[in-house]
């Protein structure tokens, strides 16, 4: 039974090794990676492309298995996917056959929940995330912040334990992106009781949106893929509306700073 | 691992070739007819017997249908892609008149082609000829109009004149296009003549198959519809390279070839 | 007269070019052996009044449509197992490639041997033209299949059951549906190169015109009517368009998803 000490997630000496199954050659995608999370914490993952963020998502997620060390969930091995944690995925994979409700109604009905408590449980994610009157909608009729919010409706509707979120926010433009940060953080409760919050772990380019969003950084360097640096986001919340604090600068500056040489070696190295 | 890869790739196909003929063997063996169903041996002596007596000239028969009409056919089917690309008139004619003769496939002009030019090496150069037009006009009418309009603007900018703009920037980036035309082309054509040739010539590998079944000469026939099928995998086989060679920029042709 | 140019140019174009070709076989007293239209639209009156025209549609739609089934339930099954386990694909791709590249109708000899006249042999030659269409579009939508849609799926606590069922069927239908189009075209093709043959080969002077291709052939040969050769020609064209809408309608239908 996890205890309230008991970290939300806990990965020890993570590495994961992809073997290419058609020349046998190898790519060390993490090596070594350690860090913990506590229930209801935001925490961002912000590293130059092709650094392992993806890959650590996945491995939280379930999708992979570590080559070495081990990731707990609740004090647990992860041991495939579980409905518990949500994945956004970064191009929000909504299923295009799917209509909105089609697809915010997936998770609960294969989790086997009854079709009337289904269409209540689908209402009221989709009207949460402001797509009422677009249920029956097919994703390409959607505008890339649409999607963005079916995809956040489909996590929300199997009320997971945590949230975790690959680049959610990268396919839409700058203004939206604004939008939707903000409406994240709303649904997270920025502003509310820290002990109604899900565990969040967030993955993304943006080391602005990181530090905005998020209570603590972890910065990955790359080749292979280690935590670099473990920063603390001491600004207060609720943040919503708090965008430009002078602190949020330094500590904007102090990450760019870490990983800027290797940000710079990425954009020759990856096809 | 780089010369390891073709040599894996053979083997298993040799194994599965292998497991073929062996089931096609025993089948023969049950079936113990040799018209109903010859043995893959006496398939392969007919044939290298006919290789030696009359495989080489209905051979050389059906490539000369293919080469001369085919040939037309592409260059038809490309001069009418460019006079629409580049003329309004043209295009409000020649496209609906392609509209409406596409949907009747070559294989409805055979009884025609037969009246106008009697049994003989006609019918199947035309039906070639007809078959093959369509695909390449159809795509490089496509190619050609799908152009990047930014790279034609790019290319203006940087100085280019529009004979340049053309030769440089839209024939190249039509090639995909215009190489995947010419290979379902080669496949309708293919198919197309073995038809016509079957109903309405005096010559090549389609004539032969009938003239072999004149004599229930299973055999043989089979070693012929071998051959239709071998000749067929190598054209298709030698226009996907060409396909590659001509088109290494494209990251559809790359990922094909891998 | 301000109708666009791409109306105008044919409205003018193509009734100039039916008058003149009209005119032309009449001043040049050809009407014995060249077609023109107004005897191609006699022979449409006369054929469809007497039903011959839609007999034979209909017999040569029958066996299309039989064929059609018999490669969806071969060419299906086949592409799935290809599309799903590596080995099999590398295996059978070249045996696949090289028997796709045999001309359907090359096999007219040993069909009739095995299967007889009275349209089996026909079947058969449909058949395999449309089976090549259904298997490699198959293997194509299994390998399609986006990996993230699975692993959102699973990630959703979906069980493999409803992954296939819920992901990688739907996933699969549109590209699987694109070869039935292809399959369709190519199983009307076919039929009508095979009742030709099998006319000219079996039947040539005889009256059994159970398709249109065997039509046409006695038309050919006993009748020698070259307007009526036209008229079955454009009824061929005819009905591959209209198949060919058919199915593209079907199509939306069934995957709306689709832009
Ligand atoms: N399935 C895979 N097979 C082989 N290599 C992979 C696979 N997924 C990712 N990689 C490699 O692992 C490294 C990390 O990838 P990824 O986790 O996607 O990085 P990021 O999300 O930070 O851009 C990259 O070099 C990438 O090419
Ligand atoms: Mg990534």
């Amino acid at each position: 039974m996890a205890t309230l000490t008991t970290p939300k997630i806990e990965a020890r000496s993570v590495s994961k090794i992809y073997v290419s199954a058609r020349t046998g050659d190898k790519v060390e995608a993490l090596r070594g990676v350690s860090f913990s999370m506590k229930p209801g914490e935001f925490v961002s993952i912000v590293g130059p492309s092709g650094c392992g963020k993806s890959t650590l998502l996945s491995l939280i997620a379930g999708f992979a298995t570590p080559s070495a060390g081990e990731v707990l969930f609740d004090g647990k091995p992860i041991d495939g996917p579980d409905p518990a944690r949500g994945v956004m995925f970064q191009d929000y994979a909504l299923f295009p056959w799917r209509t909105v409700r089609g697809n915010v109604e997936f998770g609960p009905m294969a989790r086997g929940v009854d079709k009337t408590r289904r269409a209540a449980i689908v209402a009221r994610n989709i009207e949460m995330v402001g797509l009422a009157g677009f249920e029956d909608r097919y994703p390409h009729e959607l505008s890339g912040g649409m999607r963005q919010r079916c995809a956040l409706a489909r996590l929300l509707a199997n009320e997971p334990d945590m949230w975790l979120m690959d680049e959610p926010l990268a396919a839409v433009d700058l203004q939206t992106r604004v939008i939707l940060q903000d409406e994240l953080l709303r649904l997270w409760g920025d502003a509310g009781d820290p002990a109604q919050r899900r565990a969040v772990l967030f993955v993304t380019h943006g080391i602005d949106e990181a530090v905005y969003l998020s209570d603590r950084v972890i910065v990955l360097g790359r080749r292979p893929g280690q935590v670099k640096e473990i920063v603390d986001i001491d600004l207060p919340r609720p943040r919503i509306g708090a965008r430009t604090a002078p602190r949020a600068a330094a500590l904007i500056d102090h990450i760019w700073n870490l990983i800027r040489a290797e940000a710079a070696q990425a954009i020759v190295e990856e096809p | 691992m780089r010369v390891m890869r073709p040599i894996a790739r053979l083997a298993e196909f040799a194994l599965a070739l292998g497991i073929l003929v062996i089931l096609w063997h025993l089948l023969s063996v049950r079936v113990a007819n040799a018209t109903l169903l010859p043995s893959p041996l006496a398939v392969a002596l007919a044939w290298v017997e006919l290789l030696r007596t009359d495989l080489p000239a209905d051979i050389a028969a059906s490539l000369v249908h293919l080469g001369v009409g085919y040939g037309a056919g592409a260059a038809l089917g490309l001069a009418l892609a460019i006079l629409c690309a580049r003329s309004a008139v043209a295009d409000a004619i020649v496209d609906p008149a392609m509209e409406l003769l596409r949907p009747i496939g070559a294989i409805a002009w055979i009884p025609i082609a037969i009246v106008f030019f009697g049994i003989g090496r006609g019918v199947p150069m035309f039906l070639i000829f007809y078959a093959s037009a369509f695909p390449i006009f159809v795509n490089t009418l496509a190619g050609v109009r799908e152009v990047d309009r930014n790279l034609i603007a790019a290319a203006r900018m940087l100085g280019a004149s529009p004979r340049l703009v053309v030769t440089h920037v839209v024939l190249p980036a039509a090639m995909p296009l215009v190489l995947a035309g010419a290979r379902l082309s080669l496949g309708v054509a293919w198919a197309a003549m073995v038809a016509a040739e079957l109903t309405g010539a005096d010559a090549g590998l389609g004539w032969r198959i009938f003239w072999y079944q004149e004599f229930f000469a299973m055999d043989k026939v089979m070693a012929v519809i071998l051959t239709i099928g071998v000749f067929g995998y190598l054209l298709d086989l030698a226009l996907r390279r060409l396909q590659a060679a001509l088109t290494r920029w494209s990251a559809d042709t790359r990922a094909e070839a891998a | 007269m301000t109708l666009p140019l791409r109306i105008k140019a044919p409205l003018i174009f193509f009734p100039a070019l039916l008058l003149s070709w009209e005119c032309a076989v009449w001043l040049a007293g050809a009407a014995k052996i060249m077609p023109y239209p107004s005897g191609v639209a006699l022979a449409a009156i006369r054929d469809i009044a007497d039903g011959t025209l839609i007999d034979a549609i209909a017999g040569s739609l029958r066996r299309v449509i039989t064929g059609f089934a018999v490669a969806a339930l071969l060419g299906v099954p086949l592409g799935l197992l290809m599309g799903l386990v590596e080995p099999v694909r590398r295996a059978l791709d070249p045996i696949v490639d090289s028997l796709r590249a045999i001309a359907p109708i090359a096999w007219i000899p040993l069909a009739l041997l095995w299967l007889g006249i009275r349209g089996n042999a026909a079947l058969f030659i449909v058949a395999y033209a449309a089976f090549f269409p259904f298997v490699l579009n198959t293997i194509q939508a299994v390998r399609l299949i986006d990996r993230k849609l699975v692993d959102a799926a699973r990630a959703l606590g979906a069980s493999p059951l409803l992954v296939l069922r819920a992901v990688v069927v739907p996933g699969a239908v549109p590209t699987v549906m694109t070869g039935a189009r292809i399959a369709m075209a190519f199983a009307w093709g076919s039929i009508i190169a095979a009742e030709m043959a099998i006319g000219i080969k079996v039947n040539p002077g005889g009256a059994a015109t159970v398709g249109l291709g065997q039509l046409m052939v006695s038309t050919l040969y006993v009748k020698r009517d070259i307007n009526g050769l036209v008229l079955y020609m454009l009824s061929i064209g005819l009905v591959s368009l209209a198949i060919d809408h058919g199915v593209r309608a079907f199509q939306r239908k069934a995957t709306p998803w689709q832009r």
